[in-house]
């Protein structure tokens, strides 16, 4: 039952995510948190560092909260469903999307989905950074390395590096 | 410079192997440097392109750059194994980390340094939408459509099933009348 759910909500998840994952991580810690209680607020930003972490697509923070549901199974469900139900899509529309390539209403959607793209991811780090009551430390930390990205070019890895040194001194 | 698509499966799935094995702080990087820059599968200009459909694409950008690639090379089995040379290493690897921390977290100092992790990559999301909406803050339309998803996402937690039709509809008119 419950690798069924997982299938379903992610698949379902995977299918609006506009933008790429980012775009839907309010709704997952959503659905995740709040709806299903699968992990508690400050598990699930716990994961997705791990996932941020790790080399590999971020996507795997699906396969991190699959794991903790139902085990291996409900990783390779997580997975599977997040990264299939997309696979769909692209499979079919990749050939659209090259074959219109000069048609108006291409350019139209792709002037919408812009902004809401925006909106959407700029919503997935304030969650994370508000696991719970607003935190001071979390904050100066996010806007520190949101700085730090937009200042630089240095590989995203060594912010992540300090962050974690932020969190050992700033959190305990 | 001539480029030459692979030849065969294990070529391909060799070569998205060796893409996630590497990929330390992003993928796409690493996806370029391997198929543009080591195995000149493809043109830079082609990459940027591929690239571009995918960022459109619902779902995992390089999940589905694997699946747009692996299906023009090779049909339905090079999707496949373009999926899975890309993801096997670095599933294990995350599972292995997600298992080793779930050993540890009791520890008070490594929740701390995990929980600092994760909000310096929410700080990542931040900057990246910064980044993005660079390109729209000349457009009064554009900038109310990103707080309102914000708001109601961020703040009101909202459902997206609801804000997504509702502010996509209204991002289609704007853009129709030619304000975005």
């Amino acid at each position: 039952m419950t690798l069924l759910e997982l299938a379903l909500y992610f698949g379902l998840l995977s299918l609006v995510a506009f933008g790429g994952m980012p775009a839907v991580m309010p709704e997952m810690q959503r659905l995740v948190v709040d709806v299903k209680g699968w992990t508690s607020p400050e598990e699930f930003i716990q994961l997705f560092a791990l996932a941020q972490a790790a080399p590999g697509p971020n996507v795997l923070i699906v396969s991190l909260i699959g794991w903790r549901v139902a085990g291996l199974a409900g990783a390779l469900v997580a997975l599977v469903a997040t990264c299939g139900s997309a696979a769909v899509v692209a499979w079919w529309v990749a050939g659209l999307w090259e074959r219109f390539k000069d048609a108006p209403w291409r350019a139209v959607m792709q002037r919408a989905i812009a902004p809401l793209v925006v909106g959407l991811i700029l919503s997935g780090g304030y969650v994370l950074a508000t696991p719970a009551a607003p935190d001071w430390r979390l904050w100066l930390i996010a806007a520190a390395s949101a700085g730090a990205m937009l200042a630089t070019r240095i590989n995203p890895l060594w912010f992540l590096a300090c962050g974690g040194a932020a969190g050992a001194l700033l959190l305990p | 410079m001539p480029v030459t698509p692979p030849r065969t499966l294990v070529e391909l799935f060799l070569g998205f192997l060796s893409i996630g094995a590497r990929s330390f702080g992003g993928v796409l990087p690493w996806a370029h440097r391997v198929m543009v820059e080591e195995r000149r599968w493809m043109t830079q200009a082609d990459f940027a392109e591929t690239i571009g459909l995918c960022q459109f694409l619902p779902g995992p950008n390089i999940g589905n750059a694997s699946i747009v690639l692996g299906k023009r090379w090779f049909g339905l089995a090079g999707a496949i194994v373009a999926f899975l040379g890309l993801f096997a290493l670095p599933f294990v690897w995350v599972m292995a980390l997600g298992v080793l921390y779930h050993d540890f977290s009791s520890n008070h100092m490594l929740r701390a340094v995990v929980t600092g992790v994760g909000a310096t990559g929410a700080g990542l999301f931040i900057g990246t939408a910064i980044k993005l909406g660079r390109a729209l803050v000349r457009k009064p339309a554009a900038i109310a459509l990103v707080f309102g998803c914000f708001v109601p996402v961020a703040i009101g937690r909202v459902p997206l099933i609801i804000v997504l039709p509702v502010a996509g509809a209204i991002a289609f008119f704007f853009s129709k009348r030619g304000w975005l």
